[in-house]
This record gives C-alpha cells, structure tokens and sequence, in this order.
C-alpha cells in the first residue's frame, strides 16, 4: 500500500500528540469545560490501543481532533507523522464514529462505494472490495441492497465497520465498535479486528467494556476529566494487584516482624498468608523467611482485572484535577 | 476527481430520496405534456398562423412573438415560483450534511473540508439545473418542432435562472454553516428574495425617503444584495430578443455570491464539529 508513508514517517509513531487541549466555552453562561486537557500520547505503529474514561472523560473529543473533525485550542496531533490537520494524513485512517448517523438513502453498498471513493478509492477496487467487506462484516446478502433506514442497530454497526476498513487503512480509529452489537457479533469483530492486527493495522479503540479492551489491546490510557491519568501496557497495568507469599512453620517472633511490612497478613492452619504491594518487598519477606528455615508454600503475583485498574484509578483523584 | 464525482452523486441520490424534488419534477413534466397535446399550431404560409389553446383558435399574425411571450411566461414561473422550490428543497440538502454523526465521518476522510462543501455545493446546482433545463429544453424543443420558433433566447434565459440559483445557494450554505438550519436558511432566503423587488424600485423609494442617511441604506442594500429583479426584466429580454441595458445587476449578483460562498466555506473551515 502507501508505502510513501511509512518513509515519511519518521517518528514510527501511528499517533502522536502533544500538548493536546480543547477547550469549549459557552458564552451565555460564561463557563468553560477542558473537554481534552494537555493530552501527550504516542501510539506506536502495529499496536492495538485502547483508551479507557467515564463518560465525559474526553475520549471522543480526543479522537475528533485526531481526525480534525474539532480542532485543538491548543497542541498538535499528528498521524503517521503528518499533521492532522493535514487532509492527506487522514488518507490511511478508517474511522466508526460513535453515535453515527449514516444516511437512510443509501444502501449498504452505497454506503460502501460513496465512502470508499472519498477515502480515494477507484471504482474497480470498489466494486471488487464492497461484497468482501460486506460478507467479512457478516451482513446478509439480501441486506446489500436495502436502504440503511431499514438497517437495525447491529446492521449499522456492521456496515459502519466495514466502511473504516473498505480501503485498507493502517490506523483503524473505532470509537465504541461494539455498540449495539450482539454477543456473537462481537465474538466476530474482535476476529476481524484480531486478523488486522496481525497485518500490522494500528487500532486505537474507544471502549467502555474494559473486559473486551483487556482480550483485545496491548496498551491502553485512562483519561479522566480532560487529562491522561495512566497508561501502559495491559499487562504491567493488571499485574500491579500485588504479591502474596504463604509460608509454613513460622515462628510467632517473625511473624509480627513481617506483619509489619506487609500490607495484610493472616494465619490459618498454621499456614502464613503474607500480601506485599511490590516484588521488593516480597522478596525480602522471603529472604527473611529463609533465613529462619522457614518452608516458602507459595509465590505469586496477583493479577488485577482492568476493570480494577480502571476503578481503583477513576475513583482516585489524579493530580492536578479538582473539582470546580 | 473521484471525490468530486462522489459528491455530487451523492447529492443526487440524497435529493431524488426527498419527495420536494420528485414534486418539481412531476410538474415539469407536467408542463411538458400540456404543451406537448394541449397546444396546436398549425402554420399557414410561414408567418401567418393558428395557435389553439384547447381547441379555441387563436388567430395570429405573428408566432414568434407569441411562441416568445408564452416562453417569457414559462421563464418567470420557473424564475420565482421554481426558484422558490428549489430553495427550499435545497435548504434541506445543504443542512443535512452539517448533522452530527454524518459529519465527522466525511471530515475524517482525506478530503479537505473546502472540497466537501464545494463538492457537496455543485452537486445541488447540477440537481436543480437539470430540473430546470430539462423543462426548459424540453419545453423549447417542443416550441421548436411545433412552430419553428427555434429562438436561443429562452435557452440563454434559463442559465440565468441556474446562475441565480447558485448564488441564493451560496446563502443557503452560509446560513446553513453558521446555524445548522434549514429552517433559518430558508427564511433568510426568502427574505432577500422578498426583499431585493422592493429595493429593485430604488428610484421610487429614494424620492419616499426623507432622511438622507436612509437613502444610503437602501442604496447600499441595493447595489450588495443578489438583484433577483432586475435580472427577471433581463431574462425577458432576452426571450422577447430585445436589447439587455445594462449587465450590471448580473456581474455584482455573482460577485456577492462569490462573497457569500467564500465566507460560507472560511466559516466551515474554522467551525469544529
Ligand atoms: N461540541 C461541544 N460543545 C460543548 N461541550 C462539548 C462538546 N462536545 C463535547 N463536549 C463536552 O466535553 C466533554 C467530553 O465529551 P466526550 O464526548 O469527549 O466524552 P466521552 O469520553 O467520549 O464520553 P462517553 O464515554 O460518554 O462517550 C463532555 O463533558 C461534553 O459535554
Ligand atoms: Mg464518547
């Protein structure tokens, strides 16, 4: 494909923004709301990207200005290192908007063919792609042809997604892809969206089912109240629940000393039970253990669920948010 | 060009969805069948002729000042009551692009946001001027084969019927940018096409007005509104082949639409969505 892109683009970076902020101002009541507040982010290319937020968090004004549908109050975004704002760097980004509204004349094939000609599609490819597309989304043959105000809500979903990936792009934007969709639909998303990430698609995700983010992205963000409060990899974000070390023949002395260091402790059966926040501490719990010949029963780190991670970081204050 | 062509087809899918312009077309087509079984001429000896209008004969020492003055006839009707129409069918077009959910799906394709909207702009003058010209060529072709009338006036009249269009259009996606409206745009087009005959009697209005900083008003608005009226005496003339005085009210008519459309498109352009 555009290969001249991936010379352009030095950086390596699908995403990348600097200082991203928008602020909306209402004149009447004469208040001002940081929809998006000082976001830097990167996204590296080939990566699967969630970003996770409470409603109102920003996530789709983020990705609005990614796509420059709004424009920064101030910061830059760029994509595939072109400035957003540039029409050319949307020419390898597919997008789903959330709460899309596609026009009811159009059939799902018109559908296809009008938007796959402005993201710069000749008619051959089109003609060639559309029932591809059509039959990998999972809609109907007798759908193709019908006006999309009959479409239901999954259906719209479907051809939705089929329009952000008709022509072939390498950043994939989906803003909550799996709205509406059932269970088996979702089931199959995911394996259209996993077959892409395999051909190396960037694919930045809005989504609030946190268990479909962890199955699926590699990195993922929360932004809370305009600004970034965490990010990382799912993996080192769900592996931060701790550690627990159970040990046998302890003897009471050294007991309350490690009770002290760790964050709960507990005894049962003549079983130690220790809990520790980080592996530093674990380990020199066990250490100390073995210093006393105590017999280590267990080691290992508790796993966290995203949904945790995601709780326990919303429900903190981030630095520098107040409330107004 | 592929994006271009994109957009203008869509225009015309959008619009042959709305009930608005099928009504147009059905009573163009309408027209076109009056005059294809209700109107009869039978030439006699060149000039000398009958024309009979159901079934009552008419006598005529002159078919082409007829021919001309029924084609005049046909012209203002498409010129205000047509235009009318077109306005307000295209009201609808121009606002729906501007729906959220619609929106930020074609801003996200690699197009700029002036090509959209200039895309989006052409289609709706190509929807109307096919309506118009497909009455209007008909209706001439018609004439044409029935008396041998084959005048270039009435063809020439209806691309200033077109060129008004386009420039209240520029209106409509002003107002449409700015307000997201179609009801706004048509009330603002209206205005001005209510408006501009009223000051086309600036003359008039001069002598009634007192003050003179009033007479700088309506001289003002005069000269930088679209001048829907006097280009109407224009398009007779040129139907009835009588001489045109003065091009001005076309050239400055065109030169606020390109004013109109600029900002129009300036606005678009800033406007987050
Ligand atoms: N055009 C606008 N004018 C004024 N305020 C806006 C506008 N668009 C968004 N906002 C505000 O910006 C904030 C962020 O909205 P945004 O849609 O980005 O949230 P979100 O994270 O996508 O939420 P959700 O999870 O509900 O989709 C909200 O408080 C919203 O009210
Ligand atoms: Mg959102």
């Amino acid at each position: 494909m555009a290969s001249g892109f991936a010379i352009n683009n030095k950086s390596g970076f699908a995403i990348e923004t600097e200082g991203l902020t928008r602020v909306f101002r209402n004149r009447w009541a004469n208040t001002e709301l940081r929809a998006v507040d000082n976001v830097s982010l990167q996204v590296p290319e080939g990566c699967t990207f969630g970003l996770l937020g409470a409603n109102g968090a920003g996530k789709t004004t983020f990705v609005k200005m990614l796509l420059s549908s709004v424009h920064p109050t101030s910061g830059t975004a760029r994509i595939f290192g072109r400035h957003a704002q540039d029409a050319s760097s949307r020419r390898s980004v597919g997008y789903l908007p959330e709460n899309h509204r596609f026009p009811t004349y159009m059939t799902g094939w018109g559908m296809l063919d009008f938007y796959g000609a402005l993201s710069g599609m000749d008619s051959a490819s089109r003609k060639r792609k559309i029932p591809e597309m059509l039959t990998t989304v999972g809609l109907d043959e007798r759908a193709w042809h019908t006006r999309l105000g009959k479409y239901s809500k999954g259906m719209l979903q479907r051809v939705g997604l089929g329009q952000a990936m008709l022509h072939a792009p390498r950043l994939l934007v989906l803003d909550e892809p799996s709205d509406g969709v059932d269970p088996v639909g979702r089931k199959q998303i995911r394996d259209v969206l996993q077959a892409l990430e395999q051909q190396g698609v960037t694919i930045f995700l809005n989504s609030h089912l946190l268990a479909e983010v962890e199955l699926f992205c590699h990195d993922v963000a929360i932004i809370q109240k305009g600004k970034l409060s965490l990010s990382g990899s799912v993996k080192d974000l769900t592996s931060s629940g701790g550690y627990r070390v159970t040990a046998c023949e302890v003897p009471e002395a050294l007991i309350s000393e490690l009770a002290t260091r760790s964050k709960a402790h507990s005894v049962e059966h003549g079983l130690l039970e220790l809990m520790f926040s980080t592996r530093e501490q674990a380990n020199s719990a066990v250490d100390s253990l073995r210093a006393n010949q105590c017999e280590i029963e267990s080691l290992n780190a508790i796993r966290s669920t995203l949904e945790e991670v995601f709780i326990r970081t919303v429900s903190e204050k981030p630095e520098g948010v107040t409330d107004k | 060009m592929n994006a271009t062509l994109a957009l203008i087809r869509d225009t015309f899918r959008e619009a042959f969805a709305r009930r608005i312009f099928w009504g147009f077309f059905g009573c163009c087509t309408a027209l076109l069948l009056f005059l294809i079984f209700i109107l009869r001429v039978d030439v006699v000896q060149g000039a000398l002729a009958t024309i009979s209008i159901f079934g009552n004969s008419l006598p005529s020492t002159n078919v082409e000042n007829l021919v001309q003055q029924t084609q005049s006839v046909i012209a203002m009707v498409l010129y205000f009551a047509g235009m009318a129409l077109s306005v307000f069918a295209s009201a609808g077009l121009v606002s729906s692009v501007f729906e959220p959910g619609r929106i930020e799906l074609l801003l996200s394709k690699p197009v700029s946001r002036t090509h959209l909207l200039l895309g989006r702009y052409a289609g709706n003058v190509l929807v109307v001027a096919a309506n118009i010209l497909y009455l209007v060529v008909g209706s001439w072709v018609i004439f044409g084969i029935k008396t041998g009338v084959w005048g270039l006036g009435f063809l020439i009249s209806s691309l200033c019927t077109i060129f008004v269009f386009s420039v209240l259009l520029a209106v409509i996606v002003l107002v449409g940018v700015i307000w997201d409206s179609a009801a706004v745009a048509i009330m603002v087009t209206f205005a001005i096409m209510i408006l501009t005959p009223i000051l086309a009697q600036k003359n008039t209005l001069e002598r009634l007005l007192s003050s003179e900083w009033s007479r700088d008003v309506v001289r003002v608005l005069y000269y930088t509104l679209p001048k829907t009226s006097d280009i109407s005496i224009i398009i007779r003339h040129l139907i009835l082949n009588q001489p045109v005085e003065s091009w001005m009210p076309v050239w400055s008519t065109g030169l606020f639409g390109i004013a109109v459309l600029g900002l129009g498109l300036w606005r678009f352009n800033k406007r987050s969505f």
